[in-house]
């Protein structure tokens, strides 16, 4: 076929994947901004902001913000008033560090007291399911048949970790810490399974995943034990009431894994790929290796911090100390971060030689 | 001894011993960004606009990243300008997406952690949410760009395109299984509240701390799959046009 022809072949598939793209997108937020039916509780449109009051305040540290009432008329989307607009107030802090303002436009739910209804929650289902599919579309136009595997291997494994969720709340004693075990070890095979596939290769990927996180896990919890967890906090674990430990090792053992796994597979099918001796391809997968280990420690790290920001301005804004803060606040996302990043790099000797080492006895 | 320092100094020593010069350089590139993200958050405290800050230090963060990860300038460099181009979109999606969302700042399960805070602190959360955002895809930005710069630097840009397209697809697909696995690691304590709470799904799928992160996550996907197509823009150009010269 012509070059010109194949470039034409393909412009065309872009468009209609493109069309058809927007129109799943347009599709979907509509949907979602009628699915008022799908809910028990009420639903309201905001149509028009009747009057708005502004204070201003100061509280104990200085800090300067405003308290803004709103009084807007809403038109219910459900339940036996639908169709009828009602009045009702909305107060807000300007910061919005709890709540935020109601624009008209705008979907939320109601609660029903006895003086009448209630702001609840803004409805968010709109914003994120158009998002979504936004993604999806983007990721089929530029990822073509890898989109759907990786589509399938995300929602089996997201699957696997809501059953794990689930079952850990019924385990007692070692249990969820066996269960965090089991969970790797799934996570780790269904992946490799799906981007992988079943090849010799697979096992160099699957076995150097497990081993580097574990070894990883066990030098922290080695490291933190000695030192008797001077300095870190685990019981600052966010919305966990039991059992912080199991928790903080469970996300780090989660978190950790996609990264690991990543990084396992390109030194693996590298490796895998040459025709040299032993020694040789231990050195070329020590050579990839050493170049994406720096990127992938700063996607974890990146991830990890980023979600403490919040909670950091508001410590330094309530006069904590910056070391205080920093101690109490972020040093969870940090220490994360950190064993994570263990079992990156770790992750480059086990798997070179584990490859350098399978793949020679498949090639004999 | 402190136990965070230990673990810092476990991890330059591993990353020594693994990766040498190269290691301590990715090493000392860490700790550059730690220092970033502790002063633009300091300033965000202190009044500063954050979506301002949190530009500035991306700027930072992504040129730290990459320079000093990837010693080959003809990678650093196509790498860094396509990691630039793609987070000033990223800022325009992020904004307007999370100005509709209404996810800044503490939902209804961050009770415990309020108690006894003021939380009328005079600073913008929305905008604070919106750098957050912004921060968190960078790393997998930096990622992506270098993954994408190094592998065509090993093709030919003008008769290996089709190859080109084809690793770029496979750096997309794994690059998504490390974000959300990162997603679930940094949120297991949340779900097992919702378990536990049987929130049910409506619930969740509206709740305002799920929806943000989710949505954090979802910026990382979209910006690692713009930074493939756009890193291959780059290196094509730059390799093209310095050709043309040469002739």
């Amino acid at each position: 076929m012509p070059k010109g022809l194949v470039a034409l072949v393909t412009k065309k598939r872009i468009m209609i994947i493109l069309v058809a793209g927007i129109a799943a997108i347009l599709a979907t937020v509509t949907f979602l901004r009628h699915d008022a039916f799908l809910y028990h509780t009420p639903v309201a449109q905001v149509t028009a902001i009747v009057k708005v009051t502004k204070t201003s305040e100061v509280d104990s540290y200085n800090n300067r913000d405003q308290q803004i009432h709103q009084v807007v008329r809403v038109r219910m989307l459900n339940t036996n008033r639908r169709g009828q607009t009602i009045r009702m107030g909305n107060d807000y802090v300007r910061s919005q560090a709890l709540d935020f303002p109601l624009r008209p436009g705008q979907q939320v739910f109601l609660t029903k007291s006895k003086d009448g209804y209630q702001l609840n929650d803004m409805k968010r289902d709109a914003v994120l399911g158009g998002l979504l599919v936004a993604t999806i579309v983007l990721l089929i136009l530029f990822a073509g048949k890898h989109a759907l595997v990786t589509m399938v291997s995300i929602a089996l494994n997201t699957a696997v970790f809501f059953w794990g969720v689930h079952y850990e709340l019924s385990l007692q004693d070692r249990g969820p810490w066996i269960l965090v075990g089991v969970l790797a070890v799934v996570f780790t095979i269904l992946t490799v399974l799906f981007v992988i596939g079943v090849r010799p290769v697979a096992v160099a990927i699957s076995l150097s995943t497990l081993l580097a996180t574990g070894l990883a896990v066990a030098l922290g919890y080695g490291l933190m034990q000695a030192t008797g967890y001077k300095g870190i906090h685990l019981e600052t674990v966010k919305y966990v009431t039991q059992n912080p430990q199991l928790i903080f090792f469970a996300q780090v053992v989660i978190g950790s894994l996609g990264a690991v796994l990543d990084e396992t597979s390109d030194i693996s099918v590298a490796v895998f790929q040459l025709p040299a001796g032993g020694k040789e391809r231990f050195m070329a997968g020590m050579a990839i290796g050493r170049a994406v280990m720096g990127p992938l420690i700063a996607v974890l790290f990146m991830i990890f911090m980023a979600d403490t920001f919040i909670e950091t301005v508001m410590w330094l804004r309530n006069n904590n100390t910056i070391a205080y803060t920093v101690s109490w606040v972020m040093g969870l996302g940090f220490t994360q971060s950190l064993i994570s990043a263990f079992g990156i790099v770790l992750a480059v000797p086990i798997t070179s030689g584990l490859a350098a080492l399978l793949g020679r006895r498949h090639a004999a | 001894m402190n136990s965070m320092l230990t673990l810092i100094l476990a991890l330059a020593v591993l990353m020594v011993l693994v990766g040498g010069h190269q290691g301590l350089r990715s090493f000392f590139g860490l700790m550059v960004n730690a220092i970033v993200l502790l002063v633009s958050v300091i300033l965000m405290a202190g009044g500063f606009n954050p979506v301002i800050v949190g530009v500035i230090a991306a700027v930072v963060i992504l040129a730290a990243t990459i320079f000093l990860s990837s010693a080959d300038v003809q990678v650093a460099g196509p790498a860094f300008v396509s990691a630039l181009i793609v987070m000033f979109a990223l800022v325009a999606v992020i904004i307007g997406v999370l100005t509709i969302s209404h996810t800044a700042g503490f939902g209804a399960e961050d009770g415990e952690e309020l108690e006894g805070m003021s939380t009328a602190l005079g600073v913008s959360f929305p905008a604070i949410a919106m750098a957050a955002g912004l921060i968190s895809t960078l790393g997998a930005v930096a990622e992506a760009a270098i993954a994408v710069a190094a592998g065509i630097n090993e093709l030919d840009v003008e008769r290996d395109w089709q190859g080109i397209l084809q690793m770029g697809r496979e750096i997309i697909g794994t690059a998504i299984n490390t974000l959300f696995f990162g997603f679930f690691g940094g949120f297991a304590g949340l779900f097992i509240w919702f378990a536990q709470l049987k929130y049910p799904l409506w619930m969740v799928l509206n709740d305002k701390i799920f929806v943000g992160e989710l949505l954090d996550v979802l910026f990382s996907v979209i910006a690692v799959i713009l930074t493939v197509p756009v890193t291959s823009w780059v290196v094509r150009q730059r390799t093209l046009g310095a050709r043309k010269n040469i002739k």
